[in-house]
């Protein structure tokens, strides 16, 4: 047996646990989710293969395609709202000649709450009429009490919102790092080639961001994909399914209906769809990356 | 070297068919238990039993920790119990349903023998399988012809029962007396109630004009919005889902009279503006905390919830009245149906028995002994320590001598001022008064008018027909999906 094999061997040895680990709490929901949704239940125990049946009566519900558009919404919005704040708050940090540690814990702080705490302090404060803090601010400078989150086009761009205030901080620290791994020695010598601070950032610090800004894109549209508990808190998925995500139907057959089979039916689409999209995706960028 | 990868990985792959089968084997048994045949045996053989073979009864219905009062009185029915049943082993086992930890729970066979769960659940916990048929059980006590057989329905499918009901309600208009006195609307004590919900859009104004508080709390964050509605839906007139007899519904939510008591509602806040200040926001218990805190004047409720505008929301006891629901041009009515206690399917005929001797000691069962009534005793002390108005419970038995007994009690622990009650009682025990929920796929139905009373209450420029017209495409293709529309 050659060296490269004995390697191999204590390798995959290495891997061992970790893969088994992965088989049993990853595959193997994932494969039963599947197989679940291919047939009809009694709580958890199936009952009876119905082939697609369940995917067919998905199409049949009111929400479904609604669900599926604003989740493409969430997506949308939290891209011109939420993509470009880390990357923004990233570079001024770094850019900023005093209380680098105070701002980075400041905007990481969000962060640290717990995130329906987080839900339930917006939904106050967006709270319609004149008890919603934003209200009581706004009457005092003469400005008339909105709807906010129950007016129909504002629910989710609000919703995106609280979203992007929550979790802007961390994504920014890992921008940070990535910026802080910049030779030096290269921005030193643009500095004394005369470049200022706007050409230093368009020039080195974003060019060598774009490898982890592509790992970033696909990792929020991922997360905001599973939307689930600011929509179900904030507003219930209303005003009449303005703001219902995908996840929230998995959520409500789940456990309004115990519909089980149809809740893996939807998951396993949502699975689809995210594959599907990250595959493009990487497809489309390969090149750009490779030259870069 | 080619020769060691595939070595490698017919052995990786070797390894996930195993972890996966693994994974298979642990999820066998937990399944097999919810085959009636297989459950009884594993049940008892899981549950060792001490101290000479004591049946095991697991109480889901004893309170929380942090409930002391509730907890001294089940001591008392402990103690009256253990004489009762020596051969019992009671553990209390506090568990509030939940629908997302009822299933693993019951998957895994550690749901308590007798559980109190809410008025939506029961059909859905039937078709589950999860809950036992306990009908020959009752049917042996007599107490399965005793039941009130509206709510008797409720708790059956094809002719089995699965609970029992522990209250019964039917819905009604509850009222903050504090609110309607700063109005002026009281008159020798008693707030002057809306008849009519005409009548109840005037009074809402008055009191929004006096106090600034809202007039009416609807509902409109969840399927209780849909929930409420059907009874302003009713008086109107409407009819929301065709029974067509053979097993077959049709969705009935574009009638005229459906859409006339929609713009009602829909005047409700655009032209009276009465309503709180986000109906979306508010749910069955943001209601009560309106009407408790004084954020509303009125609001529907039914008498089995009593103790959530007082005991849990701080209006003083003798500020609670409760009226009937107004009535509209197509006549009076109240929802009604009942709380219901059911029983996990891995229980056995003797922890059924178990539990049902337990209710009787608390008096929720239609059979009067020595402890059952002091069962209603300690409950009616209970309601009068902490601030709950002690009223009559709706009727879910037919038994004249468990009602006669409980009047009593309610007489020796009178709290309240009856007649802030009476015309509720009144009007629910008036022939032709109470109704059932519609029928067909009724949570389907509720969750489709709770996003037109969205769009309403949201949208002054909302067309209530057309979004009528759509709730009701959507409720029948619901329906046909599920082969009973027609």
């Amino acid at each position: 047996m050659s060296e490269k094999a004995k390697n191999a061997i204590s390798g995959w040895l290495i891997m061992l646990p970790a893969l088994i680990l992965f088989g049993f709490f990853v595959w193997e929901p994932l494969f039963e989710s599947v197989r679940m949704s291919l047939y009809n239940a009694k709580g958890y125990t199936l009952t009876e293969f119905v082939g697609l049946a369940n995917y067919r009566s998905l199409f049949a519900s009111p929400d479904f395609v609604i669900a599926w558009k604003n989740t493409f919404m969430y997506i949308v919005w939290s891209l011109i709202i939420g993509f470009i704040v880390p990357i923004v708050i990233a570079v001024l940090i770094t850019e900023s000649p005093i209380l680098k540690s105070v701002t980075r814990v400041a905007v990481y702080f969000p962060n640290m709450l717990p995130g329906l705490a987080i839900v339930m302090i917006w939904a106050f404060f967006l709270k319609p009429g004149d008890m919603g803090v934003l209200n009581i601010l706004m009457s005092k400078i003469g400005i008339k009490p909105f709807t906010w989150l129950t007016t129909k086009g504002w629910t989710i761009p609000l919703i995106v919102l609280t979203m992007t205030w929550k979790s802007a901080g961390s994504t920014a620290l890992i921008y940070m790092a990535r910026i802080s791994d910049i030779n030096p020695e290269l921005i030193e010598a643009a500095a004394i080639d005369g470049a200022g601070p706007l050409r230093r950032m368009f020039s080195i610090v974003i060019p060598s961001l774009f490898g982890l800004v592509k790992t970033m894109l696909i990792l929020q549209i991922i997360s905001v994909f599973q939307i689930l508990y600011e929509p179900l808190m904030m507003t219930n998925g209303g005003p009449n399914n303005a703001s219902v995500s995908i996840m929230m139907q998995v959520y409500r057959y789940a456990f309004d209906q115990f519909n089980y089979p149809k809740a893996a039916a939807v998951s396993v689409m949502i699975n689809i769809v995210l594959t599907l999209i990250t595959i493009v995706y990487f497809t489309v960028t390969r090149e750009k990356e490779e030259a870069v | 070297m080619k020769k060691v990868r595939t070595i490698l990985c017919t052995l990786m792959a070797a390894l996930m068919v195993f972890a996966m089968l693994s994974g298979c084997g642990n999820s066998q048994p937990s399944s097999s238990q919810t085959e009636p045949a297989a459950e009884t045996p594993a049940a008892s053989a899981e549950t060792p039993a001490p101290s000479g073979e004591k049946i095991q009864l697991t109480l889901g219905i004893y309170p929380a920790d942090t409930d002391e009062a509730l907890i001294e009185a089940h001591k008392v029915y402990m103690e009256n119990y253990a004489k009762l049943r020596p051969d019992v082993e009671v553990i209390p086992s506090y568990y509030k349903y939940a629908t997302d930890n009822f299933i693993p729970m019951a998957e895994a066979g550690t749901v308590p023998t007798i559980i109190e769960s809410w008025y939506t659940e029961p059909q859905k916990l039937i078709r589950s399988g999860y809950i036992r048929d306990i009908t020959d059980i009752l049917k042996a006590r007599g107490w399965y012809d005793v039941i009130n057989p509206s709510i008797r329905d409720l708790l059956s499918a094809d002719g089995k029962i699965y609970g029992l009901p522990r209250d019964g309600y039917a819905l009604g208009l509850m009222l903050n007396v504090e609110l309607f006195e700063e109005a002026g609307l009281v008159t020798d004590g008693v707030p002057n109630y809306p008849k009519t919900w005409e009548e109840l859009a005037q009074t809402a104004k008055t009191i929004k004009e006096k106090t600034g508080a809202a007039g009416i709390c609807l509902l409109a964050q969840d399927n209780a919005g849909g929930w409420h509605w059907s009874n302003i839906a009713w008086a109107y007139g409407a009819t929301l889902t065709k029974d067509n007899g053979d097993g077959t519904f049709t969705a009935n939510l574009n009638s005229p009279e459906a859409i006339a008591a929609m713009e009602y509602t829909k005047s409700l806040k655009w032209e009276y503006d009465v309503l709180t200040a986000d109906p979306t926001a508010e749910n069955w218990g943001t209601g009560f905390q309106q009407l408790g805190t004084g954020g509303a004047a009125m609001y529907i409720a039914a008498n089995d919830a009593v103790e959530q505008p007082t005991a849990n929301n701080g209006l003083p006891v003798d500020k609670l009245a409760l009226a009937p629901v107004p009535a509209g041009p197509g006549g009076q009515y109240s929802l009604s149906g009942g709380t219901p206690y059911v029983f996990a399917s891995t229980a056995t005929d003797d922890e059924v028995n178990a539990a049902l001797d337990y209710l009787i000691v608390m008096g929720k069962a239609p059979e009067v002994t020595t402890d059952a009534r002091i069962g209603l005793e300690n409950d009616a002390k209970y309601r009068v320590d902490n601030g709950i108005p002690v009223i009559p419970r709706f009727p879910c038995w037919n038994n004249p001598e468990l009602t006669a007994v409980e009047n009593e009690v309610i007489e020796a622990n009178k709290n309240v001022d009856m007649r802030l009650y009476q015309p509720y009682y009144d009007a629910t025990l008036s022939d032709g008064n109470l109704r059932m929920e519609e029928p067909g796929l009724t949570q389907d139905m509720y969750a489709e008018l709770t996003k037109v009373l969205q769009a309403v209450l949201t949208d002054e420029s909302a067309d209530v027909a057309s979004l009528m017209e759509t709730a009701n495409t959507n409720y029948q293709t619901l329906l046909n999906d599920a082969g009973i529309g027609k």
